[in-house]
């Protein structure tokens, strides 16, 4: 995961990064997937921290609480890792065969940062799950995790879509729709034993 | 996780606090009890370790993730506790050694910079040899780190083959990433080290046809 640095400066000096300045870039990043809006901050200044604690995030939730001790939990939380990673990997992979012009570490900036909702999405459900199951349960999950699949993809493809070139937009998105379709899919159908 | 946070945060100050502290440790090493003889009048200046802080957490990181990969079932009967540890331990490492060790020990850096035209590029900088004495790199943290920096990335190389072949898939994802983090920096490094300028195969021909040339003059000289 390395970030883009702002200025060469005089290699003589080649002083430690600040901690606090990496922090804040994180943050402003996540602010931008919140409102996307049109900037060039998760592009220009990628890095790959914020996907990396979502995805971790994301699959500590997707645990199911089982006591059983070998089943462990884990093949589900190395899984939720592979399917975010190597989906990141080939819709960034697809986007560039396509003629893309941005590079692939800016891509999976941008595809990490915006399963933000998503995860939004996750925590919502399972405080709702708290609550007893029965249709309304599942029509209110079912709602939060519409609206929030539909913020990923409108703020994903508002910072990918410039990249491609016009008559392959539809092409290069698809795949963006499809991940994050996976996503709330396993968010939706998740029921803690 | 507070707790890598909290010693990221140590590691910076330490970084920070260490440029200032050199200057009143060299006004110490010039006082001498004896008369210096001839031979040593190059002092073992380079041989002192001038980073403490940062060549601990330099090792630091990079060894406990290790070691917790190989303890997981003896420390923590879950999988996830040890998984998610090794995860924030490598991008701690993975951090510190990018931003902080690299650049305090051995005064190497290396970064990716997007232009105007949204291009992509990958800079990688040597310190050049100043003329001031408190920036010269030293032996022992030259060494540290580069034991460090290629040690773990070949043990973790290991691990890799070792849970392939003995089927132990889950733990699969956690040694690429590994492997990938730690050969990230690996690489990262060695290409500042070997310079912009040259590749690694032109310095490789050059080293051998060196050898090469040594070796027949030696022949030549002997019989």
């Amino acid at each position: 995961m390395a970030e883009a640095e702002e200025s060469p400066g005089d290699p003589g000096t080649a002083s430690p990064r600040p901690l606090m300045r990496d922090l804040k870039a994180v943050g402003k990043k996540f602010m931008h997937v919140l409102y996307p809006r049109k900037s060039n901050t998760l592009l220009r200044d990628w890095d790959l921290w914020g996907p990396l604690i979502l995805c971790v995030t994301l699959a500590l939730m997707l645990q199911r609480d089982s006591v059983d001790s070998e089943k462990d939990g884990g093949p589900q939380f190395a899984e939720v890792f592979v399917i975010v990673w190597f989906g990141a990997v080939t819709i960034t992979l697809n986007s560039k065969l396509l003629g893309g012009n941005i590079s692939f570490f800016q891509s999976l900036c941008v595809l990490g940062y915006c399963i933000l909702p998503l995860t939004v999405a996750m925590l919502i459900c399972r405080l709702v799950l708290l609550a007893d199951p029965g249709p309304v349960n599942f029509m209110v999950r079912l709602f939060v995790v519409i609206v929030m699949f539909a913020w990923s993809i409108v703020a994903s493809t508002a910072f990918l879509a410039d990249s491609q070139p016009p008559n392959r937009r539809a092409l290069a998105v698809y795949p963006v729709f499809l991940f994050y379709f996976v996503i709330s899919w396993m968010i939706l159908t998740f029921t803690p034993q | 996780m507070l707790l890598m946070i909290l010693s990221c945060v140590l590691l910076n100050c330490s970084a920070h606090v260490g440029n200032r502290r050199l200057d009143s440790n060299d006004d110490t090493e010039d006082v001498s009890l004896f008369d210096a003889e001839e031979e040593t009048t190059n002092r073992p200046r380079k041989s002192k370790i001038r980073h403490p802080v940062a060549s601990f957490f330099h090792l630091f990181f990079r060894v406990s993730a290790i070691v917790v990969y190989l303890l997981c079932e003896l420390l923590s009967s879950s999988f996830i506790t040890c998984m998610v540890t090794i995860i924030l331990l490598l991008s701690c490492d993975f951090w510190a050694v990018k931003n902080v060790t690299g650049r305090l020990m051995v005064g190497l850096r290396w970064w990716n910079h997007i232009d105007e035209d949204g291009k992509s590029h990958w800079v990688f900088e040597s310190r050049k040899e100043s003329s001031q004495e408190n920036k010269t790199v030293s032996e022992a943290e030259s060494r540290i780190f580069w034991l460090g920096l290629i040690a773990c990335p070949v043990l973790w190389v290991i691990f890799a083959f070792s849970a392939l072949f003995s089927f132990r898939v889950k733990w699969l994802a956690v040694v690429i990433m590994g492997v990938v983090l730690q050969g990230a920096n690996l690489y990262g490094y060695i290409r500042c080290k070997v310079g912009s300028r040259k590749n690694l195969t032109s310095m490789a021909t050059s080293y051998f046809g060196k050898q090469f040339l040594r070796q027949n003059t030696g022949d030549d000289q002997t019989s």
